[in-house]
């Protein structure tokens, strides 16, 4: 479901500029099967090159693991964003300073008239290793999370700073799962990353049924100004993964090639080692 | 990389770390064990038939058309390389619904596909299997999964987090099904046009060499079924072991001279400089060689 809101007649076109900070936009759709087992909730950007050289570059791993002396000196490598007001930032870099900060809510709307929220699980999107040791807080055992970024500040772009993007002290601070999704970059220039989990309630009842929803966003994040697109995509999961026609029709391509050529140079071995008998030699 | 494919795609693809030890470790050592013991026909062969060595001294077998053929193999296979994971990796989604597409892991499978691509290449070019080809062809494989997890090990990146950023990667991504079957997608497309054009042309357009190698093989078929004549005629022959000249076929040949040619030169000699230039002296060769070829395969259907 894309939500850029550039064409006029769309409920989000009003937040391309807006008047009021934050906006709120919403947008119905229906979802015309059921989904089933689990749900996974993605925001999809295109025209977004989180591959681009200096921009890949522009983070410093030490200080995202939590190193002190790292974290009141950044890497040079973070430079514009390395500091501010004479401070340094936290974290530092241009892929931080970029993180996407749209909310968004899923609600049905049921045949009563209170539209039921869906419930959102944003914890257990990124992956482990990146949470567990990639990405650590820096040290202090029980000083509280402001305390042990102070000294620093905020990235420019942002509202709020690091340690206050989660009242979940294990969802805070640099190990906050949203945060660790959005630094893992992109190869491609249209990509999307995990958002939220909607798991399945048990099995009689399907995750979402087919019926009619709207998503409600807090549009924050600003990409007209470089063409780029926003969309949210609900997908389900099978044992290879997501939807993904590209692999199956590859295979098949290749196969049948692979299948006619095979028949073709049986054909000509089969005609060649009627004509001459492989023991001759011409000198 | 691929500019016009991806606009400002402008990182590097692979791991820095990978690129380093492509050329040093991965690739250098099957290709020094091909290039020392590898063998296209048996050293007998390459005695018997001094046309072999034609095609090295008129300069066929590296020249400039040979040269862009190689080029031309290098850049389909870096397409296929590249555009068949970029297609699968275009809308992905892992297997716990996790983030798959990134640059990490593309890289990964990338370079895995990469190396394997290369090994197998290798492997189809190598025509006689020593220990040592088997060792440094798997071994580099394992030499790379091996690097490949440890730099992305938990462990390195404690002591140095700036440097190997790949932390948890190859566990990750390694273990997802969909990325194999793009590898092994990417080997297959790399190297069926090879194994096309290889077998077409040994068919319909074979080389001295290909037609020597197939003789071989023939040969080596036709001997067991020969074998099973001296085990019944065990005691003739072993009477006749230690004087072979007893046997019939041996008395005829020395007697009518057909194995000693008084008016050519034996063949050792002829490789000396003659006055005359080199095109004769080769064309003496390819006489006496035509020679020799009956006389040795006068001797081995004898023997047989």
């Amino acid at each position: 479901i894309d939500y850029t809101g550039t064409d006029p007649s769309s409920p989000c076109n009003k937040c391309l500029s807006p008047n009021e900070t934050p906006c709120v936009c919403t947008i119905n759709f229906t979802l015309e099967q059921s989904f089933e087992g689990n749900v996974f909730m993605y925001y999809g950007l295109s025209n977004f090159y989180q591959n681009h050289r200096r921009y890949v570059k522009s983070r410093d791993d030490s200080q995202l693991n939590g190193d002190p002396s790292a974290l009141l000196n950044p890497s040079k490598e973070c430079e514009p964003y390395r500091r501010n007001e004479d401070k340094p930032i936290a974290p530092c870099g241009a892929i931080a300073n970029s993180m996407f900060n749209d909310t968004l809510e899923l609600f049905l709307v049921g045949n009563e008239s209170d539209p039921t929220p869906i419930i959102l699980k944003k914890k257990g999107i990124a992956w482990w290793t990146d949470k567990n040791v990639k990405f650590r807080n820096p040290p202090g055992g029980d000083i509280p999370l402001e305390e042990r970024f102070k000294g620093t500040t905020k990235p420019v772009n942002w509202v709020k700073p690091v340690y206050m993007l989660d009242s979940d002290q294990d969802n805070n601070g640099f190990i906050n799962e949203d945060f660790i999704v959005w630094m893992r970059t992109a190869a491609l220039p249209t990509f999307r990353k995990l958002y939220r989990l909607i798991e399945r309630t048990n099995d009689l009842h399907p995750t979402l049924p087919a019926g009619r929803y709207y998503l409600n966003i807090t549009y924050n994040y600003p990409v007209h100004s470089f063409d780029g697109r926003k969309r949210m995509i609900l997908s389900t999961i099978s044992w290879m993964g997501g939807k993904n026609p590209f692999l199956g029709i590859a295979y098949i391509a290749i196969g049948s090639i692979s299948f006619l050529l095979g028949v073709v140079l049986l054909v000509i071995n089969h005609k060649y080692r009627n004509s001459s008998n492989t023991a001759d030699i011409t000198i | 990389m691929y500019p016009g494919a991806v606009d400002e795609l402008q990182e590097t693809v692979y791991d820095q770390w990978f690129i380093t030890l492509f050329n040093i470790v991965y690739t250098s050592l099957p290709v020094l064990a091909m290039g020392i013991f590898d063998q296209d026909v048996s050293d007998q062969n390459s005695m018997d038939c001094p046309q072999l060595y034609r095609p090295g001294q008129l300069n066929l077998l590296f020249n400039k058309h040979k040269f862009f053929i190689c080029v031309a193999h290098g850049i389909y296979t870096s397409l296929a390389l590249f555009f068949i994971p970029y297609g699968a990796f275009y809308n992905v989604a892992g297997e716990d619904g996790q983030h798959i597409a990134d640059y990490q892991s593309f890289a990964v499978t990338m370079a895995t596909s990469l190396v394997i691509v290369v090994s197998v290449q290798i492997a189809l070019d190598t025509s006689y299997w020593t220990v040592i080809n088997h060792v440094f062809i798997w071994g580099s494989i394992a030499t790379y999964f091996l690097i490949l997890f440890t730099t992305h090990s938990n462990g390195i990146f404690g002591i140095f987090p700036n440097q190997f950023p790949f932390v948890g990667n190859a566990r990750h991504s390694l273990t997802q099904k969909c990325i194999w079957l793009v590898i092994l997608l990417t080997t297959v497309a790399s190297f069926m046009p090879v194994v096309a054009y290889r077998f077409l042309k040994v068919d319909l357009f074979p080389t001295l060499s290909d037609q020597i190698r197939q003789w071989q093989k023939a040969q080596k078929k036709a001997r067991p079924r020969h074998s099973r004549k001296p085990q019944t005629r065990r005691s003739s022959s072993r009477r006749s072991g230690y004087a072979f000249a007893h046997q019939e076929g041996y008395g005829e040949l020395i007697t009518s001279g057909k194995n000693m040619r008084a008016n050519n030169p034996p063949p050792t000699s002829g490789l000396e400089k003659t006055p005359a230039n080199s095109t004769s002296w080769i064309e003496n060769l390819y006489k006496k060689t035509t020679d020799t070829v009956i006389s040795f395969s006068q001797d081995k259907t004898v023997k047989l």
